[in-house]
C-alpha cells in the first residue's frame, strides 16, 4: 500500500476512534449527571413532603381511599402515599430505582424514590417519580449528532487527508520516480533539486545526488580508463607487429624462429581482438555513436548468413531464416550488425556438428520479438546468469573464444533499449530473444 | 626488389608518425618494396615537406604532438595540383574517425595496429584505382591476372574462381615469396571482424578449392602449404 493511502487510513481510523470514544462519554456521563440532579429533586420533594406531614393531612390524604395519588397536569411527577402494614423502623431508607409506571392510563419511563416511614405508629409507604422521558430524548439528539458529526467528520477529514498526504508526499514520489526508477544510465541522471520544504525529503534528494555523482564518477573513470588503455596499448601492438613482419624477411631465419613469429603474430593478433572489444563496449556504453539509421533487420541477417557461410558450411549447420515481418528499426545499423552477427556466431560457436539454427520473429504486443534458437551444447542456469558479463566463457574447444561477445551483445541491446532474454537447455540448446521494444526505436511494420 | 611489374618502383612516400619505432618499421618494410621513404614527426614538418615535394602515398597518423592530422589532411587538400594519396593510420579509435577521415579526403583508412602485408595491398589497390594502369595484369607462370576485372585466366582460358578465391589468390601473389599467416588472410579476406575464429579452417577450405582450380591447368608447385602457418607463392 502506498505510504500516502497509510497515513489517510490511519488518520482516519484515529479520528473515528478519537470520536467514538467522546460520543461514549458525553452519553454516559450526561445519563449519570442527569440521574443525579433527578434524584436529588425526587429527595428535596421527599423531604418536604415529611416536613409538611401531619396527622390530619395523613387522614385528609387517605380519606377516602388507602392509597393517595397526586400527579401535574403533564404527568412529569407523581406520588404516591399508602399505608402498609406495620414495621418498627428506625431509619429511613430511600431506594432509587428507573421504572415504568402506568398514571391516568399514560405509561412513561420514570426515576423513583420509594421509602418507608412510621407516623403515628402506623407505618406508610411514599413513593415519589419523575419522568426521565426528556434525558432519553436529548440522549437520542446527542446520538443522531454523534452519528452525524462522525460522518460529515470523517469524510471531510479523509478529503483533506488525501489532499494533504498528496501534496506532502509528492516531492518523495517525485523522488522515487526521476531519480531511483528511471535511472539506468548514471551518466544521464538529472541533477535537479526537487523542490520541498520538508527537511527529510531534501536531505533524501541530496543523499542519492550524491551518491549518484560518486558512482557516476566511477563509471566515467572506468570507461576513461578502458578507452586511455585501449588506445595506449595499441600503438606498442601496432610497432610489434611491424617489427615482426619486416623480421620475417631475413634471410637466414631459421624455420624455427620463423614458427615462434608467427605464434607472436598470431597472439598479438588476439591481444588486439581483445582490445577492440573492450573499446567497442566502452565507447557502446559512453553514447559515442549515433541511432539514427534506419536498418531493415533482414537485411542485416542475410548479410550476416553470407559472411559467416564459411562457419555454418564448416560444421554442417542448416540455418532457417522464417521471418514472418518485415521490420525497419531506427538504430545504429553497424552496431545492430555486430549484436546480431555475434548472436548468431554464438549459435554456431557453440552448435553440434550438423547441427541447425532458426531464426523467427514475432509481434508481442507492440513489440517485435527476434529469437534466435540453436541445438548446441546450451547452459545450466548459473551459467545463464554469467553468459553476459566480460570474459565469461563457456568450456569449449574453441581456443580463440574471449568471453567478450555477449558482452558486446549486451552493451548494444542495452544502447538500444533492446530486452535480451536466454533460455537454454544443458546439452539441447539456447534461445536467444531480442525484444525491440517500440518505444525505443519506432517500427515500421510493412507486411 | 619490385612488386606489381615495377609499378611501385620509385613511388615515394611521407610517413607521419610521431611514434619513431614503427616510423622506422612501416619504412623498413617499404623500402624493401622498392617505395623511397620519407619521416615526418611533427604537423610543421610534413607541412615542410608536403610543401617541398609532391608524394604518391601519405601515411598520416591523427594524434601528433603538435596538432590533429585531420589538419594536416585539409592543408594538403587546400593545395592545387596534389594527387598525393592519404591513407589514415590511428590508434584514436574514435567512432567518427574513419567517416570522417574519408569525408575529408583521405583515400583510406588503417586502424592500428595494422599487418604491413595488408598495408601494402591497400597501397595498391589505390595505385591501381587512382592510376587507371593500362597493364593491370600480372603474369605469374602462366597464369593472367586481371586486377581491374577480378579475373584469372591460363592462356585464353578463363578460370571461374569465386570473389573470396580471387581475393586469396590476389593477396598472396602481391604478397609472393612471403608467408603469409591465416589470420592475416583471414583478416584481410573477411575484414576486421570481432571475435573471427582464425583456427578455423574454413580459410583452408577456399585455398583448397582455389588450388584445385588452378592446378587442372598447370602444376602449381610454386603454391606452398607453409606447415601449420598459412601459404606462400613463390617466384
Amino acid at each position: 500500500m502506498k505510504l500516502q493511502f497509510k497515513l489517510t487510513v490511519y488518520n482516519t481510523v484515529t479520528k473515528l476512534a478519537i470520536i467514538l470514544c467522546t460520543a461514549v462519554v458525553i452519553l454516559f456521563s450526561l445519563e449519570k449527571i442527569s440521574y443525579h440532579h433527578i434524584s436529588l429533586r425526587l429527595e428535596d420533594k421527599k423531604n418536604e413532603f415529611l416536613r409538611h406531614l401531619s396527622s390530619t393531612t395523613v387522614k385528609d390524604l387517605l380519606q377516602q381511599q388507602d392509597t393517595f395519588i397526586d400527579y401535574n397536569i403533564l404527568k412529569d411527577d407523581y406520588i404516591i402515599l399508602k399505608e402498609v402494614k406495620y414495621e418498627p423502623i428506625n431509619t429511613v431508607i430511600d431506594t432509587f430505582s428507573t421504572a415504568q409506571r402506568t398514571i391516568d392510563r399514560t405509561t412513561e419511563t420514570y426515576r423513583i424514590l420509594s421509602c418507608k416511614f412510621n407516623y403515628n405508629k402506623k407505618t406508610y409507604f411514599l413513593e415519589v417519580g419523575n419522568t426521565i422521558d426528556a434525558v432519553e430524548q436529548v440522549k437520542e439528539t446527542i446520538k443522531s449528532y454523534t452519528l452525524f458529526i462522525l460522518i460529515a467528520a470523517l469524510t471531510l477529514t479523509l478529503f483533506i487527508d488525501l489532499i494533504f498526504t498528496k501534496y506532502l508526499l509528492n516531492p518523495l514520489y517525485k523522488i522515487i520516480d526521476t531519480k531511483l526508477i528511471r535511472v539506468n544510465d548514471p551518466l544521464n541522471y538529472d541533477y535537479q533539486k526537487i523542490s520541498t520544504s520538508t527537511q527529510d525529503f531534501n536531505l533524501l534528494d541530496d543523499s542519492i545526488n550524491t551518491l549518484m555523482r560518486k558512482i557516476s564518477q566511477m563509471f566515467l573513470l572506468e570507461k576513461q580508463f578502458i578507452a586511455n588503455v585501449s588506445h595506449e596499448l595499441l600503438t606498442p601492438i601496432s610497432i610489434i607487429t611491424s617489427r615482426l613482419e619486416n623480421i620475417l624477411a631475413y634471410e637466414t631465419l631459421s624455420e624455427d624462429a620463423e614458427n615462434k613469429i608467427f605464434g607472436s603474430l598470431k597472439t598479438l593478433n588476439r591481444l588486439k581482438s581483445i582490445i577492440n572489444s573492450l573499446l567497442l563496449i566502452s565507447q557502446v556504453e559512453n553514447n559515442q555513436f549515433n541511432k539514427a539509421d534506419q536498418v531493415n533487420l533482414s537485411e542485416v541477417l542475410h548479410e550476416i548468413q553470407e559472411e559467416l557461410e564459411d562457419r555454418i558450411e564448416d560444421k554442417g549447420i542448416k540455418l532457417n531464416q522464417k521471418l514472418k515481418h518485415h521490420i525497419t528499426i531506427t538504430a545504429n545499423r553497424a552496431l545492430i550488425h555486430t549484436m546480431l552477427y555475434n548472436v548468431i556466431n554464438n549459435a554456431i560457436k557453440y552448435n553440434r556438428l550438423n547441427g541447425h539454427i532458426d531464426i523467427t520473429d514475432s509481434l508481442d504486443g507492440s513489440d517485435y520479438v527476434l529469437e534466435i534458437t540453436d541445438t548446441g551444447v546450451g547452459m545450466a542456469n548459473e551459467q545463464i546468469q554469467r553468459a553476459f558479463e566480460r570474459f565469461e566463457k563457456l568450456d569449449t574447444d574453441e581456443r580463440e573464444s574471449f568471453g567478450l561477445g555477449l558482452a558486446i551483445v549486451k552493451s548494444i541491446a542495452a544502447f538500444h533499449n533492446i530486452a535480451i532474454g536466454i533460455t537454454s537447455i544443458k546439452d539441447a540448446g539456447t534461445t536467444i530473444s531480442l525484444k525491440f521494444n517500440q518505444l525505443s526505436t519506432s517500427h515500421n511494420l510493412h507486411k | 626488389m619490385a612488386t606489381f611489374e615495377g609499378v611501385t618502383d620509385f613511388m615515394n612516400v611521407l610517413i607521419v608518425e610521431d611514434e619513431k619505432s614503427l616510423a622506422l618499421e612501416i619504412d623498413e618494410y617499404l623500402s624493401r618494396e622498392g617505395f623511397t621513404v620519407e619521416h615526418a614527426r611533427t604537423c610543421k614538418t610534413a607541412e615542410e615537406k608536403m610543401f617541398v615535394n609532391n608524394y604518391d602515398f601519405i601515411l598520416l597518423d591523427l594524434g601528433l604532438p603538435d596538432g590533429d592530422g585531420f589538419d594536416l589532411l585539409k592543408t594538403l587538400k587546400k593545395m592545387s595540383n596534389r594527387e598525393d594519396a592519404v591513407i589514415v593510420l590511428t590508434a584514436r579509435g574514435e567512432v567518427d574517425d574513419r567517416v570522417r577521415g574519408l569525408e575529408e579526403g583521405a583515400d583510406d583508412y588503417l586502424p592500428k595496429p595494422f599487418s604491413l602485408n595488408e598495408l601494402l595491398a591497400r597501397m595498391h589497390a589505390i595505385t591501381r584505382r587512382k592510376h587507371k594502369l593500362e597493364s593491370n595484369e600480372v603474369n605469374l607462370k602462366g597464369f593472367k591476372i586481371n586486377i581491374q576485372n577480378r579475373t584469372v585466366c591460363h592462356g585464353e582460358e578463363r578460370i571461374n574462381l569465386t570473389k573470396k578465391e580471387f581475393e586469396i589468390f590476389n593477396y598472396l601473389v602481391l604478397n609472393k615469396n612471403r608467408v603469409i599467416s591465416r589470420t592475416n588472410l583471414t583478416e584481410h579476406v573477411w575484414g576486421d571482424v570481432l571475435e573471427i575464429n582464425s583456427d578455423s579452417n574454413f580459410v583452408d577450405v577456399h585455398v583448397k578449392n582455389l588450388r584445385k582450380k588452378l592446378s587442372q591447368y598447370a602444376p602449381i608447385d610454386w603454391f606452398e602449404t607453409v606447415r601449420s602457418i598459412g601459404y606462400r607463392i613463390n617466384i
